[in-house]
């Protein structure tokens, strides 16, 4: 967890958040979150990572006040979000998002205008810039049943923005979306940082992740198992280093293999991974064996691999309860 | 003022929705076809054309209005959770109730919007046939308008915490309990037991009084209408409403929209 939690800059709080559901027909309770703790700070892209299931949605709609949290207490911008009055500070676009499909976009975008307290010319002038914002200025006059997945996404941002609010919460933003569609996201996403708003956003693709997110909260099975910068994420992987040889002396390969060093031979060359602890060592030896070397280079585990790991430590716990 | 605003915005919408939805012209259509039916069927008959006019008229209006305001209500909160457009209207700064009663007032004013059409071609059939239309007429018409209100109100109810099929046997059960409710309490005081007396004065107390919103004996036999006869249910109309929308807002205020 991080040892930051409590700064002066956060916009969410979260704080032992615990949800129950009622299932079956004798209604019984299953949790489904448990002590969820985390805060985003203002003006971060903030990522809420965990494969599905794991309970991000949940804990997204207790933050909308969509659903009530059974324990636990969350602010958003110092409201409780039992509250109403923190939505006006709040955008929030859900996963997959339905609007009414025999409103046009400019329609739709009014309507929540008007809904958010924006006068008539306000909420006329905010359709109009969020329009242009998302790129949808020559489809307003369409109806939504026309749209494409991406020009919805996009029309769903721009609702989540139109009272101009300061944080954006966003359920899989990327979801469902061509490469194109999801490049237009990511954008629009990180122009959302350059002008001083706080992103949360609810991804399981890890790859967003790694591009657009100073912070993240790793969720697995309804529980948070990491909290930090997404660089501190991914430094946890940093433990390895690759060192590729031209010319190796085979009782120095023998000698690494004992050791437990994994060896490949990659076009003609042969490439060591050796623990970062050892890598003096190794090549101290291998120098002085004879040997060449063409690279050094600390292997950087993908986040795929590290969220991998997590969920399946988390999963090993989980069995051996 | 700004809730009125907000509330004012999902009901405009809500008629909006209703005025693009062909489904319901298809209905209006029928019902002003089977009052057109009531001047084929008058011209069949060589006694008391007009009432028999008057009688399939007024039963296609109220027949016609109260399926809309049931099929339509019960679907009111459900089919915003189910199509997930609830997610987006609730994280934006009105409360649980503003949108119910946006959403109420919105399938109200479609409802009435309907019944004007509804009455206004009943009035042209009736002129054509020279049968007559008097102020019971339109004191009928006011009370058909206050028996949707109050349909709509019971189908918001049971559409804010069940599916639309139980929704749907609820309010068209209460529908048909609340026009017996006045012959259940005949029928129970004839009964030598007195809980049985007992439980239908509570039923029909409890229980919608619709039968109070029917004034199509007086405008088909042109009886004088008391200004009584039209402020009780009325008076009487608004307060089961405003319970009812209490009891609905506790429910919609209290729920996991999941």
């Amino acid at each position: 967890m991080s040892a930051e939690r409590g700064s002066a800059a956060e916009v969410v709080r979260v704080e032992n958040l615990a949800k129950d559901f009622r299932v079956g027909l004798r209604a019984r309770r299953q949790r489904v979150l448990e002590g969820i703790s985390f805060s985003v700070r203002d003006r971060e892209i903030f990522g809420f990572v965990g494969p599905n299931g794991a309970g991000k949605t949940t804990t997204l709609k207790i933050l909308m006040g969509l659903i009530f949290a059974s324990a636990g207490h969350a602010t958003i911008v110092g409201h409780d979000v039992r509250e109403t009055e923190f939505r006006r500070h709040v955008g929030f676009l859900p996963e997959n998002p339905y609007f009414y499909d025999y409103l046009t976009g400019r329609e739709i975008l009014q309507f929540y205008g008007r809904l958010c307290g924006l006068s008539s010319a306000r909420a006329n002038e905010r359709v109009k810039t969020l329009l242009d914002w998302v790129g949808l200025a020559h489809a307003a006059d369409l109806r939504l049943r026309t749209y494409s997945k991406g020009m919805l996404q996009r029309i769903g941002l721009a609702q989540a923005l139109v009272h101009d609010p300061r944080v954006v919460f966003l359920d899989e933003p990327m979801s469902g979306l061509d490469p194109i569609g999801r490049k237009e996201i990511r954008d629009l996403i990180l122009r959302l940082r350059e002008e001083g708003k706080t992103v949360f956003m609810n991804t399981h693709i890890l790859t967003d992740v790694e591009m657009l997110c100073d912070r993240v909260a790793i969720i697995v099975k309804g529980q948070i198992r990491y909290e930090g910068t997404t660089d501190q994420f991914l430094e946890a992987g940093k433990r390895e280093t690759d060192i590729v040889f031209s010319s190796l002396p085979p009782e120095m390969a023998s000698r690494l293999e004992e050791r437990g060093a994994e060896l490949r031979g990659v076009l003609g060359r042969l490439e060591i991974r050796v623990a970062e602890k050892d890598v003096t060592d190794v090549l101290r030896e291998a120098l002085a064996a004879g040997a060449e070397v063409v690279s050094v280079a600390p292997h950087r585990a993908s986040l795929e691999s590290i969220f991998l790991s997590a969920v399946g430590k988390a999963q090993q716990r989980g069995d051996s309860r | 003022m700004r809730s009125v605003v907000r509330i004012m915005t999902l009901a405009l919408n809500t008629v909006r929705e209703a005025v693009r939805n062909r489904i319901l012209y298809t209905l209006v259509f029928f019902a002003i076809l089977l009052i057109g039916t009531g001047v084929l069927l008058s011209t069949l008959s060589y006694v008391e054309r007009e009432r028999i006019l008057e009688d399939v008229g007024l039963a296609a209006i109220r027949l016609f209005g109260a399926a809309i305001a049931i099929f339509v209500g019960i679907g009111l909160i459900h089919n915003e959770v189910d199509r997930r457009t609830i997610y987006t209207i609730l994280s934006k700064p009105l409360s649980r109730t503003e949108f119910l009663l946006g959403k109420y007032f919105g399938l109200l004013a479609t409802l009435w919007l309907q019944l004007i059409i509804m009455s206004g071609a009943f009035a042209v059939c009736s002129l054509l046939t020279n049968a007559p239309l008097t102020s019971a007429h339109a004191a009928a018409f006011v009370l058909i308008g206050m028996e949707l209100a109050l349909l709509v109100s019971l189908a918001t109810l049971f559409s804010a915490f069940t599916t639309p099929m139980l929704a749907s046997l609820f309010t068209v059960g209460l529908y048909l309990i609340g026009h017996l409710t006045r012959n259940l309490q005949d029928l129970g005081q004839r009964s030598e037991v007195a809980a049985v007396r007992e439980l239908t004065i509570i039923l029909h107390r409890v229980l919608p009084d619709l039968e109070s919103f029917n004034l199509t004996t007086h405008a088909v036999h042109s009886l004088a209408v008391a200004a009584s006869d039209v402020w009780f249910p009325l008076i009487y109309g608004v307060g089961y409403c405003v319970l009812v929308l209490c009891l609905a807002s506790v429910i919609v205020e209290r729920r996991d929209f999941r």
